[in-house]
């Protein structure tokens, strides 16, 4: 293990009173487990691109993380979609890499789950590899960076590939119209049109894409100067950071990208639609509140109140709707969808009517839950939710890709990778006030969208 | 102008560029390092004295464990007729366990940061918990308790019955869950992996069906309990010890896996999803057990095909076709005989060529020997990836808990790299034979039928079928057209009395007649609801079941309602005055029917005619003579159950009538002659209910 443990002692004078401190605080509220601080290796090239390492020799594995500060969000009217099609372009060649080649040379050197992934605000190209085969994922990564084969027939392959991932997420499949694509209206459009569009796009804007634009897409937000490159895992740093240095070195920069503007607003009335949907075969209710920005003081609180409400089988409304009330087969809630954002996101509220019970009955029980959120929250309700944060902030680390993604995500919306650790501590200071403070701030009528999914298969 | 000077200038100019050249971008992939062996995290094994084989993977890099405790139980070993128990009393084990209720097993484990689980496979029931490892000991107590000491409330059972019931209705939404499941009931046929829940099933199951279950299958001997992560052995056996105390004894003897039968020609079973943009087809064979030798083999060439992005469907069907956004092949590691399949996702307009494509491919990795790269790529995405697939502690346990649990040998994990390096194009293909063969094939198409139908029939053969496996009639595939008739020859001499119950209190009675005439059948029905409502109905039926003529005359209210319909040479003509709530209402008609057309007034003479069975549904042209309209009027049986009638009690299907103003419940008995013994409009207190 490369990691130590520093531990930082108290002055001495101070420790009787720190000790006298503890013995004083209920139990609850003795530190909690954390991980061992990360260590990480911050640096940026003269081209801009931004490296992080991370050392860690319990597995014989590594993985590869580019993210690249581009996302549905950038995208403009009439260009829905194209983020996420790009990213498909990505795995179709580059000058030294033929048609196809990517996938075989990174499937022969033992790469499994390797893949990319667009979200409103940043595209990621990930591989997990044995660890001798580093060398492999670093070179593929800086050859499409530098040199991406953007021709007719390869886009015109993967625009196909698109629309049929557009059929099987979203056209052939219950509920997703909404999450995929209606529920993005929740957001005011006037004032955000970043994050009030889908990210897998209109069928008219993905056929409109032209090839040209494609290569002005890779021109503009594919530079270095644009993305943060992360290695984690077993490496020797020295000569993870000389084939860097040799691969990315002399990748040109781009001019910045134009900025993205948004005013958010949590105000904008209380807005309701009745979507039909062909595919479900039970109606179900979906709730969206606009939210703040993943860096808001506001997001911790508003992360632990989602799993207090409807995460996990404790949460009140799984306890209430699905198990007292037997009016829904499932009720949860999703904190932004696909991931954090650097502007406005959505609270959701779902649920899903159990058979014969009508869905308005399950929006009334539903709306009551949060007009219950008034009245406040329990201790051990707070405490249960910041375990499992705790829990599952632990259990991202165990895997280096997965440790990879979190020191990006950190990274990009709060703006310092180190916060990964800071958040232990930004996390375990939520109290029940501040839940129940942002509960009432957004999760009100003014500020909601309501969806009902009308199932009309048989 | 070339001079020595410039010469020995350019030599040096080169030598330098030459000397750069090693820290520019290299024009070819870099060159791999030796693979490292796989590192493992110390394993340790004990027998605990009630027979769980206790295994422990010890990792102290984070501060969380996991736990799996897994035994023979799984979705195999229900009865007939209540498949799906294995599945429900999994479900239950931690929904009230020990002295905690339901609510206080969830609220405690992730209190801990963690999760208790329990669920089936078709081998296997496994309980799982994981929690932050300064909670190992409740992790273990709150797992013992749902293995030792759980408490089946009733309440719950019905809960969980009610969840599973709405469940089955949500998978039948997605398609990818129905041709998973028409496609294991097809491959095994009668054999036990066959076996899956149905509406009918799961409402068979009662609380003492699980008890019983619990009782004989959810045993010690022979499980196995895996916990990984920040723990030692020593700890985790006090702790499995301490949990598990009081849980004794073996299972009861698991009923035979039985072989499937294999296919002599191909056939597709296409399951009809009306309205569906894209269609999910699932190509497939029965393999053979996971334990048996050849399953390397069939790794390594099911990686050449379909295992992978790099494998042939993916860069054939995807990169080069446009045709699907993904297409693999995999096979599934059983205790007993195993799955191959292949799949691919594709728009209606391609699903036809990329079935075409499919089988060609499967065809190609029978009669061209494997290139030597592509075999090697294969071959070495398995070994190297292996590291990969053990990275955590979790992972790792999780492997050994599934190989346990299947019949591997200890040395499984240790020896897996070894076994597939040593795999040969030969031997792989050889395997492959054994098991791949497009003209033997079973494939499984969840798509709209009446777009699909006629373009898959040129492959194969087609057998249209429902997502429940029933066979669809020819009218729902083209919308709702002729009918047959009523079978007259199925209506006997009848005479039965109904009481009607508003709220359960007797408030009036209805009372049927059937008799045969030399032309035809003459139904009448006389019908008294307190003093709000008589009716006299009579219903006359031809010799060839068309409907001939109704006549109803009749008070409501004190206001009078009369109908008057006559039907011949496919049209009606006639006239009718109704009560409803708005007041009275006439409506006269002369308008064309489809043949086979049954007047609304005599759906409930039609039942006794029809072939009755657990997922049976009929869709019936109907005329509502009362209103002139025309309807489609569909009868499901969605469950068995037994009914208490004053005429005695009956088991009845109930079957459910929709289409119609209101959805009506209506019980028929399930032997034949079918009678009707209650009718009950979904949602008023009214039912008629047999007397005689």
């Amino acid at each position: 293990m490369a990691r130590s443990i520093r531990t930082r002692s108290a002055p001495s004078l101070l420790r009787p009173l720190v000790a006298a401190l503890l013995a004083a605080l209920p139990a609850t509220a003795l530190p909690a487990q954390k991980p061992a601080r990360l260590p990480l290796d911050n640096y940026t090239l003269p081209n801009g691109l931004q490296v992080i390492l991370a050392e860690d020799h319990t597995a014989p594995v590594v993985a590869v993380d580019v993210t690249y500060h581009v996302g549905s969000r950038d995208e403009s009217p009439g260009r829905t979609g194209f983020a996420h099609l790009f990213e498909h372009m990505m795995f179709q060649g580059s000058a030294h890499v033929k048609k196809g080649e990517h996938m075989a040379m990174l499937e022969a050197a033992g790469s499994a789950g390797y893949n990319g992934s667009t979200i409103e605000d940043r595209t990621n190209y990930y591989e997990p590899l044995p660890s001798n085969r580093l060398n492999l994922g670093l070179w593929l990564e800086a050859d499409r960076m530098r040199s991406l084969a953007v021709t007719d027939e390869n886009f015109s392959n993967q625009r196909e590939a698109v629309k049929e991932e557009r059929r099987l997420r979203v056209d052939n499949q219950p509920y997703t119209k909404i999450l995929y694509e209606e529920g993005y209206k929740a957001i005011d459009s006037a004032g955000c049109y970043p994050y009030s569009h889908s990210i897998i796009g209109s069928m008219d804007d993905l056929n409109a894409a032209t090839t040209a634009d494609v290569q002005q897409f890779f021109k503009l937000y594919y530079a270095p100067n644009n993305a943060t490159l992360v290695v984690t895992g077993d490496f020797q740093p020295a000569e993870a950071k000389k084939l860097i240095a040799q691969y990315f070195g002399d990748i040109p920069r781009a001019p910045t990208p134009p900025a993205v503007s948004c005013q958010p607003r949590y105000d904008a009335g209380a807005r309701r639609e009745r979507v039909q949907d062909t595919k479900a075969t039970l109606p179900a209710v979906m709730k969206y509140y606009t939210i703040p920005a993943y860096d808001s003081p506001d997001y911790p609180a508003l992360e632990l109140l989602g799993t207090i409400v409807g995460r996990g089988a404790s949460s009140r409304l799984n306890r209430s709707l699905a198990r007292e009330q037997k009016v829904a087969l499932t009720s949860q809630t999703f904190v932004n969808l696909f991931g954090p954002r650097r502007g406005p996101g959505a609270f959701v509220v779902f649920a899903i009517a159990n058979k014969g019970i009508a869905i308005d009955t399950v929006e009334a029980r539903l709306d009551d839950q949060i007009a219950k959120l008034a009245g406040g929250i329990t201790d051990e309700e707070l405490a249960r939710a910041k375990s499992s944060w705790r829990a599952s902030a632990i259990r991202e680390r165990s895997q280096a890709v997965t440790l990879a993604a979190a020191i990006q995500r950190a990274n990009l919306f709060l703006g310092d990778p180190n916060s990964l650790d800071a958040d232990f501590d930004r996390y375990a200071a939520v109290t029940a006030d501040d839940v129940k403070r942002v509960a009432a701030k957004y999760l009100h009528p003014e500020n909601s969208y309501t969806f009902i999914d009308s199932a009309e298969a048989k | 102008m070339t001079t020595a000077r410039s010469i020995g200038a350019l030599a040096l100019t080169l030598a330098l560029a030459a000397s750069t050249a090693a820290a520019q971008f290299p024009t070819t992939p870099p060159p791999a390092a030796p693979l490292k062996p796989t590192k493992l995290p110390p394993l340790h094994e004990t027998t605990l004295p009630n027979g769980v084989r206790l295994v422990v993977v010890e990792s102290h890099k984070l501060p969380v464990i996991a736990l799996t405790l897994g035994m023979r139980a799984g979705d195999f070993t229900d009865p007939a007729g209540k498949e799906g128990l294995a599945q429900l009393t999994a479900t239950l084990l931690g929904k009230g366990a020990g002295s905690r209720t339901a609510e206080q097993v969830s609220a405690a484990i992730e209190g801990a940061g963690g999760s208790l689980g329990a669920g089936t496979s078709a081998d296997a029931l496994t309980v799982n918990a994981s929690a932050l490892s300064d909670k190992a000991a409740l992790a273990f107590e709150l797992l013992g308790d749902a293995v030792a000491r759980p408490t089946f409330d009733q309440k719950e059972v019905d809960l969980a019955k009610t969840q599973t019931l709405s469940s089955l209705q949500l998978q039948n939404s997605q398609p990818s869950t129905v041709a998973q499941r028409v496609f294991n009931r097809e491959l095994y046929g009668t054999t036990a992996y066959a076996k899956s829940a149905t509406p009918a099933s799961v409402g068979a199951i009662t609380r003492d069906d699980i008890l019983g279950f619990y009782a004989s299958r959810v045993k010690p001997r022979g499980a196995v309990l895996v916990v990984s992560g920040d723990i030692d052995l020593p700890t985790a056996t006090r702790l499995a010890n301490a949990a598990l105390k009081g849980w004794t004894g073996a299972p009861a003897a698991v009923p035979a896996l039985g072989a499937p039968r294999k296919r002599t020609k191909t056939e597709i079973v296409l399951v009809h999803r009306p309205s569906s943009v894209q269609a999910n087809v699932i190509v497939g064979a029965p393999t053979f057990a996971g334990t048996d030798p050849r399953t390397y083999a069939l790794l390594v060439a099911n990686r050449v095909l379909g295992g992978g992005s790099a494998s042939r469907l993916f860069r054939i069907l995807r990169e080069e076709k446009s045709w699907t956004y993904g297409s693999y092949s995999s096979f599934s590691w059983n205790r007993g005989v195993g799955a191959f399949g292949a799949t691919v996702e594709a728009r209606n307009a391609v699903v036809d060529s990329a079935l075409v494509e499919l089988l060609a491919q499967l065809r190609r990795l029978r009669t061209e020997p494997i290139p030597a790269t592509e075999f090697a790529g294969a071959r070495d995405a398995i070994v190297g990836s292996f590291p990969l697939a053990v990275e955590t502690a979790q992972q790792l346990g999780g492997t050994i808990a599934r190989a346990r649990l299947l019949g591997f040998p200890a040395d499984y994990v240790s020896m897996y790299r070894t076994r597939v390096a040593a795999i040969t194009p030969a031997r792989a293909q050889a395997v492959a034979k054994q098991v791949i063969d497009p003209d033997a094939a079973l494939v499984v198409v969840v798509g709209d039928a009446t777009v699909l139908r006629d373009r898959l029939a040129k492959i194969a053969p087609v057998r249209v079928v429902r997502p429940d496996g029933q066979p669809v009639a020819e009218s729902d595939l083209a919308g709702p057209k002729a009918g047959s008739g009523i079978d007259v020859s199925k209506l006997v001499a009848a005479h039965d009395s109904f009481a009607v119950l508003v709220q359960g209190n007797p408030f009036g009675s209805s009372v049927r007649t059937v008799e045969k005439t030399a032309d035809g059948v003459r139904i009448s029905e006389r019908s008294v609801l307190g003093p709000i409502m008589s009716q006299n109905t009579d219903v006359v039926i031809g010799t060839d079941g068309a409907m001939k003529s109704v006549a109803q005359r009749g008070t409501v209210q004190g206001m009078e309602t009369k109908i008057d319909a006559a039907y011949a040479g496919g049209r009606v003509k006639g006239a009718a005055t109704t009560v409803s709530q708005a007041g009275p209402r006439s409506v006269s008609y002369d308008t064309t029917v489809v043949a086979g057309t049954i007047d609304d007034n005599a759906v409930t003479t039609v039942i006794p005619t029809l072939a009755w069975s657990l997922n049976a549904t009929f869709t019936l042209p109907v005329f509502a003579s009362g209103e002139g309209v025309a309807r489609t009027v569909t009868l499901k049986v969605t469950g068995k159950q037994s009914v208490t009638v004053p005429a005695g009690t009956f088991d009845a299907y109930l079957v459910e009538m929709s289409g119609g103003p209101v959805p009506v419940n209506i019980y028929v008995t399930t032997a034949a002659p079918y009678r009707v013994v209650k009718t009950a409009p979904v949602g008023p207190p009214i039912e008629l209910v047999l007397v005689k």
